[in-house]
């Protein structure tokens, strides 16, 4: 049977919507020997010789639908074979589609039940419980139990990666790798926040687990910490970047980087698990040792995972407004909700779409949050590309004009709704009032920045900038009577002496430390001016001169040329319309080149690319 | 060495902290001692090295015992002298919600002193010198300066450099007096220091301060400028369907 029709076969088997009817018509070849048929029929099963408890599994199992079953052990074998477009398929499409029919609010059947079906593979277990705890996290309430069995599940699947003899034989896809160090993460600050609730109101048996859990390091900062830096090590990720991008050959770099780092698991778990850091040091509030573990990173690269690179424009962006580096974040949430744009089409895996349009609105809130910080900053930006700036004034078009008066309420709640959720490393002693919201520190250091923007010169830097804009030439008195700031100054100067404080401030507010390009790492860069108004003092006398950027053009052009390239290819690479049908097959070359493109993807490709974007178009596409 | 570059990693750094500060051995809590030297170091020898600093403050949030406050104000210290770069935040980021020490006999200094920190350091983000000054001297900060700064060596001429960054910055010329009240200086003291800054004063008083790229205005027009990778596409295109 060839590749093809077993990725069609599987495809129909796991679509859930066209199971019930056809299954005992469908031919599925699954190894049913491993599957007992004692286990249909509880009534029949010998319990004299079964312990009460197998038993109970045993009519547990019974109680699993047919077509959760099959699956199971298709994956199963799946998994054995090392066949990444079945893994992947069964992943992407089967478990959801039979978590929206069967587990919409219920825990799938946990490992123990469904073990005799995977003949007691205690790797594959791992596997599934990951995917059984990732599901009660997502879909339903956690309790302590879940938390730390979920966390201990973690650690087998990490040591049976690090600690076995060499490297596991194991294959799984890109994104499900990704996926499991996402969730290790996510569950860890989930964890930290449930545990911080909890500290005042844990009732003697849960203080008495909590502190089991402390004693065993269960779900600690360190514990996460050596899982993701022993993945990096193991894979000589870094050494692995840090040779591709010197250009070595395939060899060579196989040579640096060791029977681990050759092995695309090893490797991208070394990947994601910088990334992986990358967050975890941002939820901590350590912003440049964030930046710093990412330093042989490159950000254009890598984005097949598109979860993955997301987050790292996103994390990275946020660094860098805490580093008042505003010319760099802005550049970051640009780059990458462009990257989304242009994605978006392509995207159907609702799961993943639904975090990525998430983290999206994030950053389209993060960017407003920079025009009250740093107006220059986002008025360069949007000149270079006003695409987002656009979407940007569309969505905060009540914010905006708070935030150009560096409104504190209007900084605050963007703030709130767009950072990433922090965490206190150790847990909050019993007593202690809830502990503070490492969140409001966190703002307190952006709301200190904003308030040497919004104090300058009476009316903040706006206004400033403003009459400034007004002159070529003005004394500093005067611009203090129009700032309002004469009366009643101090030392009787007229308020003289404070406009020049507020313009010596908005000057030091206008240098900023920007990657210019060619740096190595993401700390690196040079001061740069931001501010297209350069101003200068002479004794009391300002001397003003604007710099305009002429608006750019080539973006555009070279982005729609590129465009219109793709579409002429589609359609040059599209079937010449059947004849009898001429006038309806016109139409549809006509419709867009998305759907000549389909077209053209079913007849030469048949299933392959169902497994890149999702199994519900193209089953249409192929019917 | 570009200011940023030397932030990094500063040159005086020895190498044995560089492998603390890029190595995962800057987790392991018996090396706080090794840091917190090279710390006092940094204080009695005019240094600044604000990763390493972040590092002990990241050692400290793992391990709340290890916990020092006199190293950490003298950490934040350090850190006013960097403005208007973020070290303050950066250090203040570090610092996790911790319970108020309950032994009276040694009460924690840091509840107390860190809306003064967080105070002097807002004054000098706004440029206030003056302000700053007045509230440094005040009596309300002698615990401040007989306790701490007082061990800093070269504090005030820290300080001294904020201002005469943004003074460099935003002036071609500068009044004596108006100088004179952002450095805190008085009479011979004011000359020696603006001679050593290579700055010269007229008869008038005021003080010329050499031209350089910020205090140098002018318009300009800023074109765009296409670089020949952005069309490698297009071209590439144009030669496969040629």
């Amino acid at each position: 049977m060839s590749e093809q029709d077993q990725q069609q076969r599987m495809r129909q088997q796991w679509a859930a919507d066209e199971i019930d009817d056809e299954l005992h018509h469908v031919d599925i070849q699954i190894p049913v020997q491993q599957y007992d048929s004692r286990y249909d029929d509880p009534a029949q099963t010998p319990i004299d010789e079964a312990t009460l408890a197998a038993a109970q599994q045993h009519m547990a199992l019974a109680q699993v639908p047919d077509v959760v079953k099959r699956f199971i052990v298709h994956f199963h074998q799946a998994v054995l074979d090392n066949n990444l477009p079945e893994i992947t398929a069964a992943y992407e499409s089967g478990w959801t589609r039979l978590t929206e029919k069967f587990y919409a609010k219920t825990e799938w059947p946990e490992a123990e039940v469904i073990a005799p079906l995977v003949a007691d593979d205690q790797i594959f277990l791992i596997l599934y419980r990951e995917l059984y705890y990732r599901h009660v996290y997502s879909r339903l309430q956690p309790n302590i139990d879940d938390r730390f069995h979920s966390y201990e599940n973690s650690c087998e699947l990490f040591n049976y990666l690090l600690n076995s003899d060499g490297p596991v034989a194991l294959d799984l896809p890109e994104q499900w790798l990704w996926d499991i160090i996402d969730e290790f993460i996510y569950q860890f600050q989930s964890f930290c926040v449930w545990r911080a609730k909890l500290a005042n109101r844990a009732d003697a048996e849960e203080r008495a687990l909590l502190a089991d859990a402390d004693a065993g390091q269960v779900w600690s900062a360190y514990s996460v910490l050596n899982v993701l830096y022993s993945l990096i090590q193991k894979s000589k990720i870094n050494s692995y970047l840090v040779a591709t991008r010197e250009g070595k050959t395939a060899e060579e770099v196989a040579e640096i980087v060791g029977e681990y780092g050759t092995r695309p698991v090893y490797r991208m778990l070394g990947y994601f698990s910088l990334i992986g850091l990358l967050r975890v040091h941002v939820l901590l509030g350590d912003f440049t040792l964030a930046l710093k573990v990412i330093e042989h990173v490159e950000l254009s690269q890598h984005q097949r995972v598109t979860a993955c690179h997301v987050a790292t424009y996103y994390y990275v962006g946020f660094c860098y407004i805490m580093l008042r580096r505003y010319p760099d974040a802005i550049r970051s949430f640009v780059t990458i909700l462009n990257f989304i744009l242009r994605m978006r089409q392509y995207h159907t895996r609702s799961y993943q779409y639904d975090q990525i349009s998430k983290t999206a609105d994030r950053m389209y809130a993060l960017f407003a949050l920079c025009t009250a910080l740093s107006p220059s900053s986002t008025a360069t930006a949007t000149r270079l590309d006003d695409n987002i700036a656009a979407t940007v004034r569309e969505r905060f078009a009540d914010q905006l004009p708070l935030l150009a008066a560096h409104d504190p309420a209007a900084v605050t709640e963007l703030f709130l709704h767009s950072c990433p959720k922090f965490i206190c490393a150790t847990p909050p002693s019993p007593n202690e009032e809830g502990g503070g919201d490492p969140a409001r520190r966190h703002l307190g250091a952006v709301l200190t920045d904003l308030e040497v923007r919004r104090s300058g010169g009476g009316g903040g830097e706006g206004r400033l900038r403003g009459f400034l804009k007004m002159y070529a030439k003005v004394d500093a008195r005067r611009l203090a009577g129009l700032l309002d700031v004469d009366k009643g100054a101090e030392g009787g100067d007229g308020g003289e002496e404070e406009t020049v404080q507020a313009l010596m401030a908005m000057k030091m507010a206008g240098r900023r430390v920007s990657r210019v390009g060619g740096e190595k790492g993401f700390l690196e860069g040079s001061v740069v001016g931001t501010s297209e108004l350069s101003f200068t003092i002479n004794e009391n006398m300002v001397h003003i001169a604007e710099s305009t950027v002429g608006r750019r053009y080539a973006g555009w052009f070279i982005r729609n040329t590129e465009h219109a390239q793709r579409v002429y290819d589609g359609l040059r690479a599209a079937p010449l319309p059947a004849a009898p049908n001429a006038s309806t097959t016109g139409f549809n070359a006509a419709g867009g080149k998305k759907d000549a493109q389909g077209q053209v993807g079913g007849a030469k490709t048949g299933g392959a690319k169902t497994v890149a974007w999702g199994a519900a178009t193209q089953v249409k596409v192929a019917a | 060495m570009s200011e940023i570059t030397s932030w990094i990693s500063p040159p005086t750094r020895t190498e044995l902290i560089e492998n603390l500060v890029s190595g995962v051995d800057r987790y392991n809590p018996s090396n706080v001692g090794i840091l917190e030297d090279y710390l006092y170091h940094q204080i009695r020898s005019q240094e600044y090295d604000c990763l390493a600093n972040l590092a002990i403050l990241k050692l400290y949030q793992f391990n709340p015992d290890l916990y020092n406050p006199d190293v950490v104000i003298n950490i934040l210290i350090k850190s006013l002298a960097a403005s208007p770069f973020p070290d303050f935040h950066l250090c203040i980021s570090l610092l996790d919600e911790r319970p108020v020490n309950a032994n009276a006999d040694e009460p924690d200094p840091l509840p107390s002193l860190l809306p003064v920190l967080t105070g002097l350091h807002t004054l000098l983000q706004e440029c206030k010198f003056p302000s700053f000054w007045s509230t440094y001297r005040s009596s309300e900060l002698e615990t401040l300066r007989d306790n701490y700064t007082v061990e800093c060596v070269g504090f005030e001429d820290s300080i001294r450099d904020v201002a005469v960054r943004a003074v460099q910055a935003t002036f071609t010329r500068i009044g004596s007096e108006r100088l004179a009240s952002y450095l805190d200086l008085k009479g011979d003291a004011l000359e020696a220091y603006v001679k050593k800054l290579g700055w010269t004063s007229d008869s008038a008083g005021v003080i010329t301060v050499p031209a350089n790229a910020d205090n140098t205005i002018e318009s300009v027009v800023v074109q765009e400028s296409i670089q020949l990778p952005q069309l490698s596409k297009v071209i590439a295109h144009a030669v496969h369907t040629a």
